[in-house]
């Protein structure tokens, strides 16, 4: 809960002015990004060289190579999905609430994806990883749009409101997700592989569903991003400068849960990109939101991936699940940064 | 069954000694809420049984020393005392049956009546076994009273307009049956008709034989409540004294950056702040 | 000075008393006891009552309503003593304790952070003990869960108190680490729920929720001295958070010492939490949901201490009634139940707030 958290707005950075720290910005990320894209397919259990990777990419490498390097496109093609789908979604979050806290995590969404889970498998007899994965999506744009009609259940949508409308939805679905997994040990067990967030032995069959919703939710974000500049001058502000606060607001909300719903039910739930990726992004690239959505679909990927690289290669030959590094790498750094929090009763 | 006690827990009990200094006074006091110090080195006696007026532009660090008289803020160097005693060296429960602050934003609990809130300033007379002491409902009777707060004894709070609001606490800090009072700039937010009660209440309970210190914007209002004003800019007190000594043009347009006049009050005949025309908006207060 | 106090109001020659609503004994003992809260508290202890004799006569193997008293005071025999003093007593006198212990430990920190969401829970309290079981439970399976589980809580409170760099002062940095300190826990928790085999997963993860099963009298005994050791010092506490209620200016202008305050009503809170924790698992929301009952039903200002303590102790026993006598899932961890009631209740009170147009 981030209720009684201070919030500071994105907008007190300096400006950095000129069009080529910019562009020299989205280079850099998206250079990053292509060595994440050759890092996740390099690496795992066994490891090839960056030659090897060149020669398969261009079709000249051995049939093995081959079958070693393309098994890894799917969670390399995953990670990217929910990297740009997290990142894109915190940072409209963050920007529509101006609170840096705000993480798509607390609406209930992670619940909503986990209930329809063991819901499917336990009722409908869905069975195999594909087709219980599948009832992932369904189940999180149902909770997200469950949220936002109690959240908004009055005239205007307010962070307040949706984070205790997403307390009260993820207590109830969860205590509905213990009781029937603590109850039949089989529903449990495709529960706890999902559950734990981890980009290994999915393949493509959790891309595709996902794909519509992911560039629909990434276009609206960069329809978004000039009003969301006129927001972070206050509702007032933005209202004399002819954008409708309650209208952004809520678009931007709405949009923020369809991406991160999105990336959950590919992944399952992933703690943290959503949160650090905006913080990341405005440290670097200034306040711009134009150019905070751009920078932040192209970092999120990146993160994803060298996380989840780092989880392959740390318990060779066994993997640690992306959701655990990300939680692990991200917790720390923002413990480190309550330490530069200015007052917050 | 116990005697009552004395109605007064004040000055009596403390001049055994027969301190230097009588009352609150700050000796080379430096105070900072970060890195950069908002008040430096400040050394002032406040008069005691006197209504001391402190002014200043904003972030002066007016309200800070106010803080560190009131003993809420410690000082990085340098000493507050109370009747020539180190505060610091004083028991809270102690200090706080002497010194009142009524902070710029108190919090009223929610739910809490009036009464309930004026009943909170009797906490330093009370014990953990004895939180009734038979002074209490005096106490807070006349406290009440003195506020004009008697009909809205039984009001809610949360329910009263920001005079009543502000009287509610002032009656608060009257409960605490103190000799010092601070006021930390007490008239923001009320119109000007209740400004002026509010003024006219310090005066009173000053006439009474209570110390107060209040932190004011208005200078008109300050010249004309005080029997001692300070003016501090950049963290230092810059002048003080009665207020016909210290209110000249030339502080005025020193600390403020305001060229004016000054004229006698015509109802009190003390001095009063008539700014001049600003030939162009280039200077700010 | 202050001479306008004797001149309005001469002294009376008698002692005076105190008014209505005090509890007087002798003439050094004061005490605020407002009549409408005694109403409330002796209902408390009634409905508690109540539900204590459900939880012993309910069921197949309930004891017989009418050789309750002689079971209770007497001695019981055959089945009825294996109830008593085995199968429900116990857990009965557990579930009491720990309650308790929950309401309590909200009320503290809700009345400390100013946040009527605050709990122990939000500070990363309970997943750290079930961080802490989980490790246990995967690299030294022969430990007593409970040990791992306290050594999680302590050290999760440990890392807080160290990353907000203010200790337990400053309410809004407590609520940040504590986050990230329970996005931490919670990786390892799922982590290890999904490395270990399929029973000791189950296991693991029915402890994490919270349970009262086969609880024993030596769990309750160690709540109970928890509570009784703590009871005194929240008492102590007590008085001071209500002046802290105003602001920090204001409570150390009256004498006492906010940032103390707040210090010992966390660490409070935090032993209290731990306690019940260490004997009954994280049961969620009860620490949250008991002082909002409180509050609601008692009006005016202050912490209520007391009956928040009574509230979560009737909280928890019912839902631990419906855990053992409802048909619907067979003996399933209390926790469940708390956190479906407690997630109900709190999306009543939101969309009762909403209409009312308050939040």
């Amino acid at each position: 809960m981030t209720t009684s958290v201070t919030s500071r707005t994105g907008g007190t950075a300096p400006v950095r002015s000129g069009a080529a720290r910019s562009v020299l910005c989205l280079v850099g990320a998206l250079v990053l990004l292509v060595l994440a894209l050759f890092a996740s397919v390099m690496f795992g259990n066994m490891s090839n060289s960056f030659g090897d990777v060149l020669d398969v990419l261009s079709g000249d490498g051995d049939s093995y190579l081959t079958t070693v390097v393309e098994s890894r496109y799917p969670r390399t093609v995953l990670g990217v999905l929910a990297g740009v789908c997290l990142a894109v979604s915190g940072t409209l979050m963050q920007g529509v609430t101006r609170n840096p806290l705000a993480d798509p995590g607390l609406l209930g969404i992670n619940a909503g994806a986990a209930a329809s889970i063991v819901a499917a498998t336990a009722f409908l007899g869905a069975s195999g990883q594909s087709e219980t994965m599948g009832w992932a999506l369904p189940g999180a744009l149902l909770s997200g749009v469950f949220v936002h009609l109690l959240g908004s259940a009055g005239s205007s949508t307010s962070l307040v409101r949706l984070v205790l409308a997403g307390a009260v939805l993820t207590a109830v679905l969860t205590a509905f997700v213990q009781a029937v997994t603590l109850s039949r040990p089989q529903v449990f067990d495709s529960y706890r592989y999902w559950v734990v967030g981890a980009f290994g032995g999915r393949d493509f069959s959790a891309f595709w569903p996902v794909l519509p919703f992911a560039v629909v939710g990434l276009l609206v974000a960069l329809v978004l991003a000039p009003s969301l500049n006129s927001l972070a001058l206050g509702d007032e502000s933005a209202t004399s400068l002819g954008t409708n606060p309650a209208v952004i607001r809520g678009t931007g909300l709405l949009t923020a849960t369809v991406l991160s719903a999105a990336a959950t039910a590919a992944v399952g739930p992933i703690a943290f990109v959503g949160l650090a990726v905006p913080h990341i992004v405005r440290a670097v690239g200034g306040v711009d939101f134009r150019m905070q959505v751009l920078l932040a679909a192209l970092t999120g990927p990146s993160l994803l991936l060298f996380a989840d690289v780092i989880g392959r290669i740390l318990l060779r030959p066994q993997e640690l699940m992306v959701g655990v590094v990300t939680a692990f790498v991200g917790a720390p750094a923002l413990l480190l940064a309550v330490r530069r929090m200015k007052g917050g009763a | 069954m116990e005697k009552g006690k004395p109605v007064t827990i004040d000055a009596g009990t403390h001049t055994g000694g027969a301190p230097a200094v009588q009352g609150l006074s700050a000796r080379e006091v430096t105070l900072s809420y970060g890195a950069a110090p908002v008040v430096k080195g400040v050394s002032l006696e406040v008069p005691h049984g006197g209504l001391t007026v402190i002014v200043g532009p904003n972030g002066c660090g007016k309200s800070t020393l106010l803080k560190s008289f009131a003993r809420v803020l410690k000082p990085v160097s340098g000493h507050i005392a109370l009747h020539g005693r180190d505060v610091r060296a004083l028991r809270g429960r102690d200090f706080a049956r002497q010194v009142a602050l009524l902070p710029q934003s108190p919090i009223a609990p929610e739910g809490i009546t009036v009464q309930g809130l004026v009943r909170r300033g009797r906490h330093p007379h009370h014990t953990l076994l004895r939180q009734w002491s038979p002074d209490d409902d005096r106490a807070i009777a006349l406290a009440l009273e003195r506020a004009g707060m008697t009909e809205l004894a039984e009001a809610q709070a949360g329910d009263l307009s920001g005079g009543q609001r502000q009287r509610a606490w002032i009656a608060m800090v009257l409960a605490q049956d103190t000799e010092v009072i601070l006021l930390d700039e007490p008239t923001t937010f009320l119109d000007i008709s209740h400004q002026y009660d509010l003024l006219e209440l310090c005066a009173e309970l000053n006439r009474d034989g209570r110390t107060i210190v209040a932190v004011l914007h208005d200078l008109n209002q300050a010249a004309r409540f005080a029997s001692h004003l300070v003016v501090m800019n950049h963290g230092e007190v810059v002048a003080e004294g009665a207020p016909h000594d210290v209110l000249t043009a030339e502080l005025v347009a020193e600390v403020f950056q305001l060229d004016c006049d000054i004229v006698p009050d015509p109802r009190t005949a003390t001095p009063m702040v008539i700014p001049h025309e600003r030939v162009r908006a280039g200077k700010t207060g | 000075m202050s001479t306008d106090l004797r001149k309005a109001a001469p002294a009376p020659a008698d002692s005076p008393r105190p008014p209505r609503g005090y509890l007087r004994v002798g003439n050094r003992i004061a005490l605020p006891v407002q009549r409408s809260s005694v109403v409330v508290v002796l209902c408390a202890l009634a409905a508690l009552l109540v539900a204590a004799v459900l939880t012993l006569t309910l069921g197949r193997l309930g004891i017989r309503l009418t050789d309750l008293p002689s079971a209770v005071f007497g001695g019981a025999e055959g089945k009825d003593a294996f109830v008593l003093n085995r199968l429900r007593g116990p857990r009965l006198v557990t579930g009491i304790a720990t309650g308790a212990a929950f309401g309590l430990s909200g009320t503290l920190f809700q009345t400390v952070t100013r946040n009527p969401l605050g709990s122990p829970d939000i500070i990363g309290l309970s997943t750290g003990a079930g961080a802490g079981a989980a490790a246990f439970a995967l690299l030294l399976p022969g430990v007593p869960v409970w040990i791992g589980a306290v050594l999680g809580a302590v050290g999760a409170m440990a890392l807080v108190y160290v990353s907000t760099g203010t200790g337990f002062r400053n309410p809004g940095r407590l609520v940040v680490a504590g986050i990230g300190v329970a996005a931490i826990s919670t990786a390892v928790i799922q982590y290890v729920v999904y490395v270990v085999e399929r029973d000791a997963a189950t296991s693991l993860t029915a402890y994490l929720n919270g349970s009262l099963a086969a609880r024993s009298w030596s769990d309750a005994t160690t709540i109970w001295v928890v509570l009784l050791a703590t009871a005194p010092l929240c008492a102590l506490v007590s008085r001071h958070l209500a002046v802290g209620e105003m602001g920090d200016e204001i409570s150390a202008s009256l004498g006492s010492d906010p940032g103390r305050t707040r210090t010992a009503a966390v660490v409070l809170s935090i032993v209290l939490a731990a306690g019940a924790v260490t004997v009954a698992g994280p049961i969620a929301f009860v620490a949250l949901i008991a002082p909002q009952v409180a509050r609601r039903i008692t009006r005016g200002a202050g912490p209520r201490l007391l009956l928040s303590a009574l509230t979560g102790a009737l909280l928890l026993v019912l839902a631990d009634l419906a855990a053992q006598q409802l048909p619907l899932f067979d003996d399933l961890p209390v926790g469940i139940y708390t956190m479906a009631v407690g997630g109900l209740y709190l999306g009543y009170l939101l969309t009762r707030e909403w209409r009312r147009g308050s939040l």
